[in-house]
């Protein structure tokens, strides 16, 4: 390879200087400034910041405070929600993969399309259809359940019909996306090892635990963590649905950290708490990556 | 016979889906008293076009709807703009230029950036923002998301397998960088492009977090912070209006999925082949 003089270099470095520049002050940037602010009291609305070290992580740590309250209450809930969607949005997900894998291939497309429309609607039309779904006068599913002759249900301000209402909602938006994905994963399984299988007398359920299965392990893992992150980061469904309640009980964990920001304007110990969520995410996300690696080095 | 019952279960499933989208559109034609009434008549027995004509019109309770849609399509295709451009330039020289300095530690990290949980930046980005005055503006709803990674992340590897020898012999030419970025990878890199920027699009319209944080004022409201608005003040169970509301809100960005959902699909699964 030739040389390259410094202006070759200057003029390769003005190519990633855009991204770059955004790079830093979207996402760097505010990393950094996130910490500084976690090391502060620092209201929203005030000018002086005082300096406190450790004292927001400090006091979330500990038992009977407001922001301990706050922080494990909504963690518990998100954890909650995070144990009830993301095994239905993986099974589901792959079930509807392989369904639509079996119908034939004229309709694939179709019902593919159907499935993954929802996928479409943004956060807050999503929740404003359900909120009408869910009326507990007017809504839909009450209506098909006075049809048959079942009380009826207080869909967002009962328990466990919250959790319900709140995971259903979930399922129908976002299953279209973990399914798509699935379809690829299942389309890439070549198609001898099955008639290999079929050969020696496999069943259908021998060659989904001993083909597709670990054919698609690492989709499965993708899966898995994404639709994770995705049910932690949880906030337009119960702020809209449910409002966090009954009570307090969907209260999720961004809740409390929006709240404790922008109601308690409280920002210091808001990002604290934001900082803490995010560790998590990463944890959990490293540990489902070490399980479903870890033992293959 | 097992195909039938499997044929039976899709459809079922189907219509599971899409129920609650024939539903909305069903009750946006009906007048607030028809919809409250908990029947459950899919063709509403007076159909109106009132929801419709008066929130366009912004005549009920003062809500701009069509400033709302405006801003969302003005933002959704801005800040698609901007990531096309910047992605395509960085990923290009990351691809292609062999001399760019610090090459080998970028990618990695640009790449490792698509893990950081969106909380981490929320509220210092807000911070940010504050701190410039920049909140409420067009800035603080389009800026944000020229930060992401995924577009660099999929062009580069589009542009990472393109053939070295059109680019050589324009070299040998006297094509110089820009051109061959603008001249040659570009124009052979359309279809790609076009599915970056229909997730992109999607992506920024759909979003609902950050513009309703990042603005204050009833004409700089994203119509997803909009709805919401809505949803959770005076509009609660008006739902003929909420309706032609979210139906309004729905209709660019469901073209633009159906139209592209084959460009869309192929994106996703790109980043689940990572």
């Amino acid at each position: 390879m030739v040389k390259s003089t410094w202006q070759s270099r200057l003029t390769s470095s003005l190519f990633v200087l855009p991204y770059v520049v955004s790079f830093c002050a979207f996402l760097l940037i505010p990393i950094l400034y996130g910490v500084y602010i976690s090391f502060h009291n620092f209201e929203l609305l005030s000018d002086t910041h005082e300096f406190v070290g450790l004292q927001n992580y400090v006091t979330i740590f500990t038992p009977g405070t407001y922001l301990f309250e706050q922080f494990t209450r909504g963690l518990w809930n998100t954890l909650q929600f995070v144990l009830y969607s993301v095994p239905l949005l993986v099974i589901l997900g792959l079930g509807l993969a392989m369904l639509l894998n079996a119908l034939p291939s004229k309709l694939r497309s179709l019902f593919r399309t159907f499935y993954f429309m929802p996928y479409a609607v943004s956060a807050s039309v999503m929740s404003v259809i359900w909120l009408m779904m869910f009326d507990s006068n007017a809504g839909f599913l009450n209506g098909l359940l006075g049809k048959i002759g079942v009380d009826p249900i207080a869909w967002l301000t009962d328990l466990p019909w919250a959790w319900v209402s709140l995971t259903l909602t979930t399922l129908w938006w976002t299953i279209g996306f973990n399914m798509i994905i699935f379809i690829n994963a299942l389309n890439e399984v070549p198609e001898d090892y099955y008639e290999a299988a079929s050969i020696d007398g496999a069943n259908a359920w021998r060659k989904f635990t001993s083909i597709t299965l670990p054919s698609i392990r690492p989709v499965m893992l993708f899966i898995i963590i994404t639709s994770t992150i995705a049910s932690f980061n949880v906030y337009a469904q119960p702020f809209l649905l449910t409002r966090g309640g009954p009570g307090d009980s969907t209260r999720v964990l961004l809740m409390n950290v929006l709240d404790e920001a922008f109601k308690g304007k409280q920002v210091g110990s808001a990002s604290a708490m934001a900082i803490l969520m995010a560790v998590i995410i990463i944890i959990i996300s490293a540990v489902q990556y070490k399980i479903a690696y870890g033992r293959k080095e | 016979m097992k195909k039938t019952l499997l044929m039976i279960l899709a459809i079922l499933l189907a219509a599971l889906f899409l129920l609650p989208l024939i539903w909305m559109v069903s009750t946006s034609f009906k007048n607030d008293f028809e919809a409250l009434a908990g029947q459950m008549n899919f063709i509403p027995n007076k159909p109106t076009l009132d929801n419709y004509i008066e929130g366009l019109r912004g005549e009920l309770m003062n809500v701009p709807i069509t400033r709302w849609i405006t801003n969302s399509l003005f933002v959704g295709l801005a800040g698609t703009a901007i990531v096309l451009l910047f992605s395509s330039m960085a990923a290009f020289a990351l691809a292609r230029l062999q001399d760019l300095p610090l090459r080998k530690v970028m990618f990695p990290m640009f790449v490792g950036s698509m893990m950081i949980p969106g909380v981490l930046t929320f509220l210092p980005m807000y911070m940010e923002f504050n701190a410039l005055g920049w909140i409420n503006t067009y800035a603080a709803l389009i800026l944000p998301y020229s930060s992401g990674a995924f577009g660099v992340f999929l062009l580069y590897q589009f542009f990472a397998s393109f053939p070295k020898e059109i680019e050589e012999a324009a070299r040998i030419d006297g094509a110089n960088k820009w051109q061959i970025y603008s001249r040659i990878l570009l124009p052979a890199s359309v279809s790609i492009m076009v599915t970056l920027a229909i997730f992109t699009f999607m992506g920024i319209y759909n979003d609902f977090v950050w513009p309703l944080y990042a603005t204050t004022s009833p004409e700089m409201r994203t119509i997803t912070a909009g709805i919401a608005m809505m949803a959770q003040g005076s509009y609660t169970q008006a739902y003929g209006k909420l309706m032609a509301m979210t139906v309004i809100a729905t209709l660019p960005v469901m073209i633009v999925f159906i139209v592209g959902q084959r460009s869309f699909v192929k994106a996703i699964t790109q980043a689940g082949v990572k």
